[in-house]
Order: structure tokens, then sequence, then C-alpha cells
């Protein structure tokens, strides 16, 4: 079911999915809406994951070819966003496996993220992250997201850019809803702590 | 861990919108209550809302001009393969019915049998049932001599575009 805001872009009746439906049966425009639609949006979740614009571009390419070869087999109950961040973050991680294998380490034992309580009580303390907030730069918000890891790089863009739902994200990442809910919470303290020590760092003399 | 710390732990996810009916009762009922505690969720919020904030990258126009290229030239290819099944079982029907006719045909202008007394005889192999494989041979040599030349020259066009 289409939400009104997207069938404002989209028009009354036409989804993603039937667009998907007819690019299926050959039709080129089809195509072409759904690139339009999608393609900044796919690009910045590319750019998130890996880190390189030269390798996002490389996945932006073969994430389209492989919705061209796979849309036999899409389900038009499905969610077509849903299903196609899957494919590029699905084709990015096997990217990253083969070039940059160390760059999906799962976080050491004992990193902040994993130890929610005592992080949560012993960060910087409010004041340190309204300072930070107040003079927001785009930049340093973006660096810090660029540090998590990778497993809650794609969980925070997928929920406060991509705005999906948790149990969207959690098909994406193809993990359990417990799963997303926990590498959201921890991906958020994680950031703020990166924020609040650059901060401290900073406003050392 | 007390109700304070508890709450503290589910602020992040309360802010994105992300807890249980079960769990945001709990949070909005403690958050009645403590000042801290909503200013720390205050704080979660305006990172959040930074993070929505972030400048989206955007897809350079070269790199979307080149995957539309070759996304049309990936549909152009499929609807051929689709096609061409269909169209090659029609051409074989076709031209066997056309060899089967023309023998007659040509026998018939040649001053031979007609048509009936050709359909009629025994199918041992006399002379005419060998020329009649010859010839049928011979067409579909041709013919398949062609159809190679054209998927070679079809391989040539796709490497070259």
């Amino acid at each position: 079911m289409m939400s009104p805001a997207l069938a404002a872009v989209w028009g009354e009746g036409v989804s993603p999915e039937s667009e998907l439906v007819r690019m299926r049966r050959g039709n080129p425009e089809a195509f072409e809406e759904l690139l339009s639609r999608y393609q900044h949006r796919l690009y910045r979740f590319l750019v998130r994951i890996v880190r390189d614009r030269a390798m996002a571009e490389d996945l932006f390419q073969q994430t389209w070819v492989r919705v061209v070869e796979k849309s036999a087999q899409f389900d038009e109950r499905r969610n077509f966003e849903a299903w196609l961040f899957t494919i590029a973050r699905n084709l990015a991680v096997d990217h990253l496996r083969r070039h940059r294998p160390e760059s999906l380490d799962e976080p050491p034992p004992g990193d902040p993220a994993g130890e929610p309580r005592s992080a949560l009580l012993a960060t910087g303390g409010p004041s340190a992250l309204d300072r930070v907030l107040q003079r927001e730069r785009s930049e340093q918000i973006a660096e810090a997201l660029e540090r998590l890891p990778l497993i809650y790089r794609e969980t925070l863009t997928l929920r406060f850019e991509e705005e999906m739902k948790l149990e969207e994200i959690a098909k994406v990442a193809d993990v359990p809803l417990s799963t997303a809910k926990t590498r959201l919470r921890r991906g958020l303290v994680w950031m703020r702590q990166i924020l609040e020590k650059n901060y401290a760092r900073e406003a050392q003399p | 861990m007390n109700e304070h710390d508890a709450i503290r732990e589910l602020l992040p996810l309360a802010a994105a919108g992300a807890l249980d009916e079960r769990e945001q009762r709990r949070v909005d009922e403690h958050l009645a209550a403590c000042t801290v505690c909503a200013g720390e969720l205050e704080r979660w919020w305006a990172l959040e809302q930074s993070l929505r904030r972030l400048p989206t990258p955007q897809a350079p126009a070269l790199l979307v001009e080149r995957t539309r290229m070759r996304i049309r030239a990936e549909l152009l290819e499929r609807a051929e393969r689709t096609v061409n099944p269909w169209l090659m079982g029609f051409l074989v029907m076709f031209s066997w019915t056309l060899a089967l006719a023309t023998w007659p045909v040509l026998r018939w202008l040649g001053g031979g049998s007609s048509s009936g007394q050709f359909l009629g005889t025994d199918f041992g192999l006399d002379r005419s049932w060998l020329a009649f494989a010859g010839y049928t041979l011979a067409g579909w040599v041709v013919g398949g001599v062609a159809a190679l030349a054209m998927a070679v020259r079809h391989v040539a066009t796709r490497r070259t575009t």
C-alpha cells in the first residue's frame, strides 16, 4: 500500500512495485522511473556502506543490473525499497568481503557500544553533546557516522536517512528484529561518544 | 539497575520511535516525573535530527546515464531472448513446410508425376527419395551457415557497444 506522500510523488496507483512489474515486461520507461526515483538514495546508501565513492559507483550499476536480472523473482506484495536496498547491501558486503575483509570485522569485545550501561552513564555528559549539536557541522556528523562499524552504519542510515521501520531494517540486514533494535541503540550510543570525544579533543588547549 | 538507568538505556530508541508499546508507556510514565531523562531524550532527538539532515551525496550524472544505457541494452537483450525461441520455432516450421511443399511442385513442373502420385509412393530409398533428402539437407546447411553468420555478427556488435 502506498503512503499519501509517495502517491503524491508517483501519482495515484503508480507504485514502485507496479513500475518494476512494467519493467519486467520489457518497458524501459518503467526502469527510467525507478532510476530517477532512487538514484540519489541508492547512491547515498552505498557511499555510507563502502565509504568510497568509486566503489559505490561500481556497486550502483551492479545493483541495477541485478534488479533487472532478479525482477522475475520479485513478489509484488513485497516492498520494493526494502528489496532494492537488500540487493545493494548484499552486493556491497560481498564486495567488501573480497576486497576489504577487515572492514567487516565485528566490533571488538569491550567497545563502547558493547557496554551500553556504562557507556550511557559515563559519556561526556549532557553539556558536551549539547555543545556539539549547537554548533552542528554536518561534515563532523558524517565523519562520526563513517567511523562506525558497518553493522551500525547501515542501521543508522537505513533508519534516519531512508526512514525505514525496524522490521524493514531487519529484512535488509537479514537479522532478527531484536538484533536490529540492539544495533540501532548501540550505533547511536557509539556515535554520541565519537562526537563527544572529538569535541573534548578540540576543546583541549 | 534501577528504573532510572533502565529508562536511560531506552531513550535513544524512544527518540528514534523504535520502542514497542509497552516500552513506550514505561518511558512516558518515567518522563512525566523525571526532568533529567526528559532533557536526555531531547539530546538524543537532536542527535537523530542531525543524522536526518545530513546532505545526500548526489549520484553523478554520468554514472546515471551510463547505468541507463546499460540497463536499456540489458532490457533489449532480454526482450530479444524472449521473442527468439518463438520466432525460431516459427521459422523452422515454415522452412519444413516449404521444403515439403516445393518437392512435388518441382516434380510437377519438371514433367514428373503429380503431387498426388508423389504422396502415394512407397517409402523405399529410391532415386526420388535420395534427391528429396539431398535437397532438404542442402537447404538446412545453407540455413545453418546463414544463422551462424548472423550469430557471429550479433556477438561482434555486442562487443563493440
